[in-house]
């Protein structure tokens, strides 16, 4: 698969054309987008639902090893390659941080 | 239920085969059905809600050309309700600015627009109508009311040495998905399969360039690419197999393990109007008969990739030899092969230097619209 990086300050936000919601038959959360669904596991509903536009990469990483008490050395490449997966569908919006906001 | 059926994961609802366009490798059956016989508002929101409660998570509404009902907006947001997650598959014609805001006010969660062709003559020829100029102005409309956006086109001979100048135009749109459908041939693409199968040299060519695309555009443009089964050694997982993910439900509610499995003689269809989605799915002869690996024939059956292709696509296999419970002759090891193969190399001997627009006049045979 194709991998760039994405800078800490980037802030990633999922595609509008992207949305979670939670599977009646398995009660699991997924993310649906044309054509396709991918099952949230923990770590992934949990990376997704940061993903807002808001928070830059780096602070997400940092949330992430307050709940999962892991270093953010260990967390970021696996938050890099789930992110990776859903840019190569192009569910993933990586802007610069919108420096106006608080 | 059947205990053995899967889950299904996506329905595509045609709810309707009338259209504005006459597209020559149209993938509705060329046996239309007239707008009397078409669902109405009340029947489909049940399909929508069934399909729901049965796993569905996905719903396409297509046609024909699913603007032509009026109650559009009203099954969107049924469907929405339902939890399904909505695309309007379409031309685009009749998608004004007031109907692209009503449809995402009512939870449309994405459009696909079909293109013929980046070049407006080239485009309107294959479309049968002045359908390029309108296409345009529909994807602006689409993006201006903050509808996602997938651009669609279907590749033959004529359009597939264009790959790159289609993806530029994708990128002009604002599309963020690009789907490079090549031909399928059933219904009357097959018809006009001897004016459409683009070369060997044109696929190989068109399948570089949009893989070296993907990679150019990586998060910034989803690139589908759709191979030609007739040039492939192995046949494509069609639907995933057969009653495994997907259903079908025609205008006039006819359930389908895929939208052209009406060209496989002697299957019945049930009907919505009669039976619950649920029984049709779990329980139909036709939903059943080739579900599974236990309806192979050699050499799918002892096959280590029986289910990984499924032995390819069953309506193929129907048109190709007549048995649609043959291995796909896409498939190199299927004794039917050479058929394929003959009929590739006729079709190259027969062109020299004509094209598709010249055949227009002469072979090409237009999608025509279903009785009133």
């Amino acid at each position: 698969m194709v991998t760039e990086p994405i800078a800490p300050d980037a802030c990633p936000k999922i595609s509008a054309r992207a949305r979670v919601q939670t599977d009646k038959v398995t009660g699991k959360p997924v993310l649906l987008y044309p054509e396709g669904v991918l099952v949230l596991n923990p770590t992934g509903h949990a990376i997704v639902s940061l993903c807002t536009g808001e928070s830059t990469l780096a602070e997400i990483v940092r949330k992430l090893g307050e709940r999962y008490k892991t270093s953010e050395q260990t967390i970021l490449p696996e938050v890099t390659e789930y992110l990776n997966r859903l840019r190569a569908r192009n569910l993933l919006e990586v802007s610069a941080r919108i420096e106006s906001k608080p | 239920m059947n205990r053995s059926a899967p889950r299904p994961y996506s329905l595509l609802a045609e709810v309707t085969h009338r259209c504005p366009l006459h597209c020559p490798y149209c993938s509705n059956p060329t046996e239309l059905i007239s707008r009397r016989n078409e669902l109405g508002t009340e029947e489909w929101k049940r399909v929508l809600i069934e399909a729901a409660e049965m796993g569905v998570l996905h719903v396409g509404f297509s046609g024909g050309e699913p603007l032509q009902r009026t109650d559009l907006e009203e099954l969107v947001a049924a469907a929405r309700t339902a939890g399904l997650y909505t695309n309007l598959i379409t031309s685009s014609l009749g998608l004004s600015k007031s109907r692209a805001e009503a449809l995402k006010k009512a939870g449309l969660d994405s459009v696909q627009i079909s293109f013929q062709s980046d070049q407006e003559a080239v485009g309107d020829v294959i479309a049968g109508v002045s359908a390029h100029g309108r296409k345009l102005e529909a994807a602006r409309i689409v993006r201006e009311t903050g509808l996602p956006l997938t651009m669609n086109v279907v590749l033959h001979r004529e359009n597939i040495e264009r790959l790159e100048q289609l993806i530029l135009l994708a990128q002009e749109l604002g599309a963020e998905r690009l789907e490079l459908a090549n031909t399928q041939y059933y219904g009357w693409a097959f018809r006009n399969r001897a004016a459409l199968l683009p070369s060997r040299e044109q696929v190989e060519s068109a399948t570089k360039i949009a893989s070296a695309a993907r990679k150019n555009l990586f998060g910034k443009l989803e690139i589908l690419f759709v191979i030609p089964d007739y040039y492939s050694d192995r046949p494509k997982p069609c639907m995933h197999g057969w009653g495994n993910r997907h259903l079908t439900v025609n205008p006039s509610g006819d359930v389908l393990p895929c939208p052209t499995a009406g060209e496989i003689k002697g299957l019945r269809f049930e009907n919505v109007r009669r039976q619950p989605l649920a029984w049709i799915w779990a329980e139909s002869d036709a939903f059943n008969r080739f579900r599974g690996t236990e309806w192979m024939p050699d050499p799918c059956r002892s096959c280590e990739f029986r289910e990984v292709d499924f032995g390819g696509c069953r309506c193929q296999a129907a048109l190709l030899t007549g048995d649609a419970s043959v291995t796909d002759p896409a498939c190199s090891l299927s004794p039917y092969r050479e058929k394929l193969a003959a009929f590739i190399e006729s079709i190259e001997q027969r062109r020299e230097g004509s094209s598709v627009l010249e055949e227009v006049s002469t072979t090409l045979l237009y999608r025509q619209n279903p009785a009133k």
